[in-house]
């Protein structure tokens, strides 16, 4: 059975400018031990996505379509039955490290409470316990440090200690939400290096959101280009990496620096911004900025053409796309 | 690592003038107020009309009033009055208040509303006269006058600590707790509580002055504690009549509530500077 099915999902959410709509549409899936990365700039729905999973979108939102983790709709399930999934089935990792931990409670206590809370652990088995996971997100003196208070740890081992938190239940999928953004080039690779080893060592699956193209290439096995809340383009990484077919991935890809560059070049640009969420094109979100766009673009939102089997695009003109290069599609 | 975290405490508590001051004149009147129960220098209840109006001496420190009882004595044994009316009635606004402004918190929506436009209605009246209306149908007494106070304290407690645990509801650890399958009961309790218990101690402290001065002014009324009880507002106001005949009567109660009330917001600034050092660095 797929581990986690996602049909249709919508997220609307209340503002004080109408309803916004967050993420549109998304249908995905993730098998036992996948790696599946969302990619996409900033307000296109990635992280609401995120969220809407974990079943914590603020309180004046609607959602829509299916969640099933293991055969079963999240979406139907009471709050109390979420609280027993989160942290247990599903657990997620924050972008900020260094806000993500209360300031008020040691290390050792805040990992320490997961534990005692699903899996019924006595105080003593759980401190074991904590020390053994602070051991294997490679915190030295696991001992001494279950004792200190987040303040007193650097923003890479916070976001070790978070990571721990995480893995504490050994939940089926870990959602890392931009885990590396807030912290050093030189931390992020060995943070996502953890993830993604202790994800292998156990087997879970795990859904990777970033912006950066490299850590979503080196990291996952499956794609997924969001845009304007929906998935534009999907697939295998490879498959995706190597035909880059809708023109928003050729665009991330062209504003890409790349060595040698020259230090007077320009970095390229897709121009224009995201779209307001509150008054969305009626088309294909992406019209106002794509170098293709035609008039059917602006009227009718695209459908997904199937590539392969699991490589999915959607764009009106596919056919022109797939035959340019980023290069030539931005300048 | 505990260890350097309350030495730490302890040295702020030395270096803040506010906290120092203000915990010796509490602590002044916190020691009057036990000693008097075992031991006070004369009588606080025994009427010599022999004895009235004696001046300060050895037997009588600050001498006696008019029905001849020691004034050192009434005023030691009025702190007892006024430190329990205080401790009852800043408790009953803290327990329900705070529970109310977390239930806000936690809940928002209907029930955030109802809660919120019930304190925004109390605080439409002026406290001193919801006091008087509620001893005026319940009857004048230490307990009315406990319950008026406490009544009062509650909405102030509510709308402070709903403030402040929105804020901390907003923290990107909550989300985090949240994440990891933490119901909304013990996110508040082990996450929002600890991170607002420094703004309430604070606030509970100044209320604790608040109280005591209110306690006065219901005795000094008549509607609070009634005699034979000494009550420093009560002192007041019997001295009221005799105030050119004998002007210290009215001057020492005076004097020691002015203390109480003073040792008591001193305290409460002090406990900011202790508590919450970002928060006293930026005034």
């Amino acid at each position: 059975m797929t581990l986690l099915a996602v049909d249709n999902l919508s997220v609307t959410l209340a503002t004080n400018d109408g309803p916004a709509r967050a993420v549109r549409d998304l249908t995905f899936s993730l098998e036992k031990g996948e790696t599946l990365g969302i990619v996409g700039e900033s307000g296109c729905g990635k992280s609401m996505t995120a969220l809407a999973l974990m079943g914590l979108l603020p309180e004046r939102s609607e959602t829509n379509g299916t969640i099933a983790l293991n055969g079963q709709n999240l979406l139907t399930k009471s709050e109390g039955e979420m609280c027993r999934i989160r942290g247990n089935n599903m657990a997620m990792i924050f972008q900020e490290p260094m806000t993500s931990l209360n300031p008020v409670h040691t290390v050792g206590r805040q990992i320490m409470e997961p534990l005692r809370l699903h899996k019924g652990l006595s105080k003593s088995a759980a401190a074991v316990e904590t020390v053994a996971l602070l051991d294997r997100v490679g915190i030295p003196n696991p001992k001494e440090r279950l004792h200190n208070y987040p303040h007193q740890l650097s923003g890479g081992q916070r976001q070790r200690v978070m990571i721990a938190i995480a893995l504490s239940c050994a939940p089926d999928i870990l959602i890392a939400d931009e885990p590396t953004t807030a912290l050093d080039v030189t931390i992020q690779d060995q943070i996502l290096d953890l993830i993604q080893g202790l994800v292998h060592e156990e087997g879970m699956a795990l859904i990777l959101i970033s912006h950066d193209l490299g850590v979503i290439s080196e990291n996952a096995e499956t794609v997924m280009v969001m845009y304007g809340g929906t998935a534009v383009e999907s697939g295998k990484t490879d498959r995706i990496f190597d035909e880059l077919s809708h023109p928003y991935t050729q665009g991330l890809f062209a504003a890409m620096p790349k060595l040698g560059m020259g230090r007077d070049a320009r970095l390229v640009t897709i121009p224009g911004t995201v779209p307001d969420l509150v008054n969305l094109p009626s088309g294909c979100t992406f019209t106002d900025r794509c170098p293709l766009a035609t008039a059917q673009c602006r009227e009718t939102i695209p459908p997904q053409h199937h590539l392969n089997d699991r490589h999915a695009v959607a764009c009106h003109n596919l056919d022109k796309a797939r035959f340019m290069k980023p290069g030539e599609l931005y300048t | 690592m505990s260890d350097t975290n309350s030495a730490s405490l302890l040295n702020r508590c030395r270096r803040s003038r506010s906290f120092v001051v203000g915990g010796i004149m509490t602590g002044f009147l916190l020691v009057c107020a036990l000693v008097s129960l075992v031991w006070t220098p004369g009588s606080a209840y025994d009427i010599e009309i022999g004895s009235r109006f004696l001046p300060p001496s050895a037997d009588h420190w600050l001498g006696t009033d008019q029905f001849g009882r020691d004034i050192v004595s009434m005023l030691m044994t009025g702190t007892q009055n006024s430190i329990v009316v205080a401790v009852v009635a800043v408790s009953i606004g803290l327990i329900i208040g705070v529970n109310l402004g977390l239930l806000a918190s936690a809940r928002r929506g209907w029930t955030e509303e109802v809660i919120m436009r019930f304190s925004d209605f109390s605080f439409a009246f002026p406290a001193i006269l919801s006091a008087i209306m509620l001893t005026a149908i319940l009857g004048p007494g230490g307990v009315n006058s406990i319950l008026a106070i406490g009544l009062y304290n509650i909405p102030v407690f509510a709308r402070l600590t709903r403030g402040s645990a929105n804020a901390i509801w907003a923290r990107e650890f909550v989300m985090a707790a949240r994440a990891a399958g933490k119901g909304k009961l013990r996110i508040t309790f082990e996450h929002i509580l600890p991170n607002i218990l420094s703004i309430i101690i604070v606030q509970a402290t100044i209320l604790f002055a608040i109280a005591i001065l209110a306690e006065a002014a219901l005795s000094y009324l008549g509607l609070g504690t009634q005699p034979p009880h000494p009550s420093w507002g009560r002192m007041l106001n019997e001295a009221q009549a005799l105030m050119f005949l004998d002007p210290m009567q009215a001057i020492y109660p005076g004097l020691t509530i002015a203390i109480a009330v003073f040792g008591l917001n001193l305290l409460g600034d002090g406990f900011r500077d202790v508590l919450d050092p970002r928060l006293s660095r930026k005034r």
